[in-house]
């Protein structure tokens, strides 16, 4: 993408315009940005020693996953697990052009967090993440995750 | 429940034209001849599979490789329960069982046999699409 600056000192009237072909993630991501509305999650540390009653706002660019417990929504990072007080089903439709596809009723994972997808013996399919974890791709949402996958590799070409 | 059964028929259908359509073409070459019981059988055999494959929705808590072998044990149940039941009117000999017991095996095999490498081609394409999306993602920033 081309990206023109122009400095002027006088300038009142500061802009930005986009000239896109369709509304691929990316430009999403720069309205978003210029808007300064780029999602960001509330979450509070899970564990509660770490807990000082403040909320953290996360970056989608640090979760590697999301994971709905016992009707509790938590933020899997690099640095450590924290509490969202949001549900899955919000926070796909939010995380939908920053990478986040749903891989089972419970999961919702950031496909450019993945290092690789690998089968079991038991067929099972698992994403696994550089930080050490992996998440079951659940075969009934195969589909629809192979279907994202496409769609994002078509957006970002 | 009628979205299912309308499912499941349309399946049926495929499955047993497909199925004739193909013993159609054997008996041709081969110069034989399907009896009338053989068509039932066949039809039989078929919503079985079609019923035992559908359950696959019931079954998505257990591991595909679970699913298989579940899968297996009801149809086999279910096809040796239509034979057995079938040799009070024409006996099956001991040569039939063991050919039923075959074919069935052969088929049954060679279809895990593709969906275990439909599951290992999968995800290496998806694989291959995860590391083409992260690269043009590192690329634009």
């Amino acid at each position: 993408m081309k990206l023109n600056l122009y400095e002027d000192k006088n300038n009142t009237d500061e802009r930005v315009d986009v000239y896109y072909s369709n509304m691929r993630p990316v430009i999403r991501q720069l309205i978003d940005t210029v808007n300064s509305d780029r999602p960001k999650l509330k979450g509070r540390p899970a564990d509660e020693d770490l807990d000082d009653g403040d909320q953290i706002l996360l970056d989608p660019k640090q979760i590697y996953y999301l994971d709905h417990v016992e009707r509790k929504l938590f933020a899997y990072t690099r640095d450590g697990v924290y509490r969202i007080m949001d549900t899955l089903s919000s926070c796909e439709e939010i995380l939908w052009n920053y990478g986040f596809v749903r891989v089972s009723k419970s999961n919702l994972i950031n496909i450019y967090k993945i290092t690789q997808l690998k089968p079991d013996l038991n067929m099972k399919v698992y994403a696994s993440f550089d930080n050490g974890e992996r998440i079951c791709i659940n075969r009934s949402y195969k589909k629809s995750f192979t279907e994202y996958l496409q769609r994002m590799r078509r957006m970002s070409e | 429940m009628r979205e299912y059964l309308k499912e499941t028929l349309i399946e049926l259908c495929c499955a047993y034209t497909i199925i004739s359509v193909v013993g159609a073409i054997t008996n041709f070459i081969y110069g034989s001849e399907t009896s009338n019981a053989n068509v039932i059988i066949m039809f039989v055999f078929c919503a079985i599979a079609v019923f035992v494959l559908s359950l696959h929705k019931i079954l998505i808590r257990f591991s595909p490789l679970v699913m298989i072998i579940i899968q297996f044990f009801v149809s086999l149940g279910l096809c040796c329960a239509v034979v057995f039941a079938l040799s009070f009117i024409e006996p099956v000999t001991p040569r039939g069982w063991f050919e039923f017991l075959r074919s069935f095996l052969i088929v049954y095999v060679l279809g895990a046999g593709f969906y275990y490498y439909r599951v290992f081609a999968d995800a290496k394409k998806q694989n291959d699409l995860i590391e083409q999306i992260q690269k043009d993602h590192q690329d634009r920033q």
